[in-house]
């Protein structure tokens, strides 16, 4: 099969010692960052991307684009699989995907006194969800690429809408707050000049805001500074339950023959967080908490659950990491990024030449299926070094804050200064700061801010084709079969929310008019 | 909660009304170059829109809903907490690039231009004094330790050009 050829390609190209070395490094470097509370996998991804123009540019011997994808990619990896560490052993999530652990990873540590098994459950579980999502990646991403090249402006912008209207329908959130999150990112992506005219709009005169608002110090903002602010507030509520790192042979061997037991979840959860994780916008974190709700549905031994069910450790374990490779899928086929995290991937395609989407796939084969071999290159190293380094990825939660803090800080304004050599970026990039740390607080998703952020560009450059296309008549829309069903899909997602609305008024269920005063 | 849910949702109008005005030839009857085109203030001023639009919804739900009693903060301690790391991080992005103002003719300096290295040794020392509580040796060897690392590593590894100092320019530092 040509897969298979391809993929053996991609795995020359990967094991490339370059390659190799800046995985390695990527996925210490995400552990690290997995571990850290104050930092998360996206700003991670976010505050190193500046260096990636160096690596894809040559500065390190031997580097291009693809180790620069490798390097990033392998960040992520690392930090899926290290935010489970803090939850576990010390009851505070590195990680939002993590957080399902404090349910039953702490227990199994703490009350149970069973930390090593806790930990190799997770590692073995997620290992194992990641492998089949990368099968299912490396099987599925050719033929979707190749079906999206037959694509033309209508069906591209429905792809686009479809992607927005997942966020709305389908986010956490109150459905109201996506969307002025998604308008707001689609605002600040028309800042500058036109694409398509050449005209200023939206720079109040200010010829600094002419190149528009660069995506990256933004997201370094919202995610790095954001996320450190409000750990700050939160400071002081860990370093409480801390227990022993030790990992031994006889750990592993005791996962593994409880994998055994759940093979046929495990499975299943990687499967459904793989098609979890391809919907735009739902990363590993909500993958997590929907393999913990199936693995509670489906388990003979609900009561044990919340007292260290190592059921409940395995399957959100297996879907989330699942969740996290998928996101890719969208990215790299269609150029939709699959979570906030895969959209800061893919603005470093864009920094590096590339255009991401089904035409990667046939000008850079060797960096797509480059990327694929790294996938599961960067998962095995991942989880070798979880096995072997858990005592000393445990302390580094004890460095203390006062260090950790402003090397943060200092690490996210090298980075939105560096890309473009601008102090306008670091200014940008404080205060996207304080809006990402206040919209958390006040419960808006930044999620759709950053995916529309990204794709607004993309968005009004197919609309606008399509309607020169069809001489201004929005029904050019429905012309094609393919547009139009992803137009009413997209519809019935926007309108979820509102049915669940009238449903839960129907029972009696919505909540009684407020008072005058809370 | 509710005041603070209502300011937030006032201040993503008040930006969808301004991204609106800024796009009002949105409807202008020459938009676009080509026919069918629908110019370049079309977008931005139907994303404004629906901004717009969409805060106001929140407002309102905000204000016909029971809210969560306690205020944004827990208390006088998280708002410093907060404030302990963005003042300085302010002082920080601002000691870079430092303050001035510039004529035709001149660039007036009121705060001299740190640059990278000079305001990091400040911010990462200041912090070791200030919540780490370290020992002023401790201090000092953070202060020079970490620009020092970083220099090698951005400046010389990735040759990334950090801003300089005004005492560089001076040709007393190398950074």
């Amino acid at each position: 099969m040509e897969v298979f050829g391809q993929l053996a390609g991609g795995f020359a190209t990967a094991l490339q010692p370059i390659n190799v070395a800046m995985l390695f490094v990527a996925v210490v470097l995400g552990l690290v960052i997995g571990v850290l509370p104050g930092l998360g996998g996206t700003s991670g991804v976010a505050i190193l991307l500046p260096i990636t123009v160096f690596i894809a540019h040559g500065s390190l011997p031997g580097s291009d684009a693809t180790t620069a994808i490798i390097f990033l990619a392998g960040i992520y990896w690392g930090a899926l699989f290290g935010g489970v560490i803090t939850s576990i052993l010390f009851n505070i999530p590195g990680e939002p995907w993590a957080v399902v652990l404090l349910f039953d990873g702490f227990p199994l540590a703490k009350r149970l006194g069973k930390p090593g098994l806790a930990l190799s459950s997770s590692f073995v579980s997620s290992f194992l969800g990641a492998l089949v999502s990368t099968i299912l990646f490396t099987f599925f991403a050719l033929p979707i690429a190749l079906k999206a090249l037959e694509f033309g402006p209508a069906e591209l912008f429905a792809v686009f809408v479809l992607s927005f209207a997942t966020l709305i329908g389908l986010g956490a959130e109150a459905p109201m707050k996506s969307v002025a999150m998604l308008a707001l990112g689609l605002l600040l992506a028309a800042v500058g000049f036109d694409t398509v005219t050449g005209e200023q709009r939206l720079n109040f005169g200010q010829t600094a805001l002419l190149s528009g608002i660069s995506f990256v110090p933004v997201t370094i903002g919202l995610f790095g500074i954001g996320e450190i602010l409000a750990s700050a507030e939160e400071q002081g509520i860990g370093f409480v339950e801390n227990i022993s790192a030790k990992l031994g042979l006889r750990d592993v061997v005791e996962a593994l023959r409880e994998l055994r037991k759940r093979l046929r979840l495990v499975l299943s959860n990687a499967i459904i967080g793989f098609f979890f994780g391809v919907l735009p916008g739902h990363g590993a974190t909500a993958a997590s908490f929907l393999g913990y709700g199936l693995a509670r549905q489906y388990s003979k031994n609900k009561e044990n659950f919340g007292k260290g069910e190592i059921s409940g450790i395995m399957g959100p374990q297996a879907a989330a990491d699942a969740a996290g490779v998928a996101s890719l899928v969208p990215m790299i086929t269609l150029g939709i990024p699959g979570s906030p995290t895969s959209a800061v991937i893919m603005a470093g395609l864009f920094i590096w030449g590339l255009q991401p989407g089904p035409v990667l796939f046939i000008q850079h084969p060797d960096f797509v299926w480059g990327l694929i071999a790294s996938i599961y290159l960067g998962h095995l190293l991942t989880f070798i070094l979880c096995l072997l380094a858990v005592p000393l990825l445990a302390m580094i939660m004890r460095v203390p804050y006062a260090i950790i803090t402003p090397f943060i800080v200092v690490i996210s304004i090298i980075g939105s200064y560096s890309l473009n050599n601008s102090m306008l970026d670091v200014f940008i990039t404080v205060l996207f700061g304080l809006i990402g740390y206040w919209l958390r607080k006040m419960k808006y998703p930044l999620a759709p801010l950053v995916v529309a952020l990204v794709l607004g560009d993309s968005t009004e450059r197919e609309l606008r084709k399509a309607l020169i296309a069809g001489h201004g008549s929005p029904l050019y829309f429905f012309n094609s079969g393919l547009s139009t069903v992803l137009i009413l899909f997209a519809v019935v997602l926007v309108a979820i929310p509102l049915i669940r609305t009238i449903r839960a008024r129907r029972r009696g269920a919505a909540p009684p008019p407020a008072p005058a005063h809370s | 909660m509710r005041p603070y849910q209502v300011a937030t949702a006032a201040a993503i109008v008040l930006i969808a009304a301004v991204a609106m005005f800024d796009s009002r030839a949105a409807f202008s009857p020459s938009a676009g170059t080509s026919p069918g085109d629908v110019g370049s203030r079309w977008y931005p001023f139907w994303a404004a829109t629906i901004m717009g639009i969409a805060a106001v919804i929140v407002a309102y739900r905000v204000l016909t809903t029971l809210q969560p009693v306690e205020g944004a903060f827990e208390g006088r301690r998280s708002v410093f907490a907060v404030l302990k790391i963005a003042v300085p991080m302010l002082a920080y992005a601002v000691l870079i690039g430092g303050i001035g103002f510039r004529t035709t003719d001149f660039t007036y300096r009121i705060v001299p231009a740190f640059g990278f290295y000079l305001a990091t040794a400040l911010y990462m020392g200041l912090f070791a004094w200030w919540l780490g509580r370290y020992k002023i040796w401790w201090v000092a060897a953070i202060a020079v330790a970490f620009p020092i690392v970083i220099f090698g590593v951005f400046e010389l590894g990735f040759r990334v050009a950090l801003p300089k100092s005004f005492l560089y320019t001076s040709g007393i530092l190398p950074f």
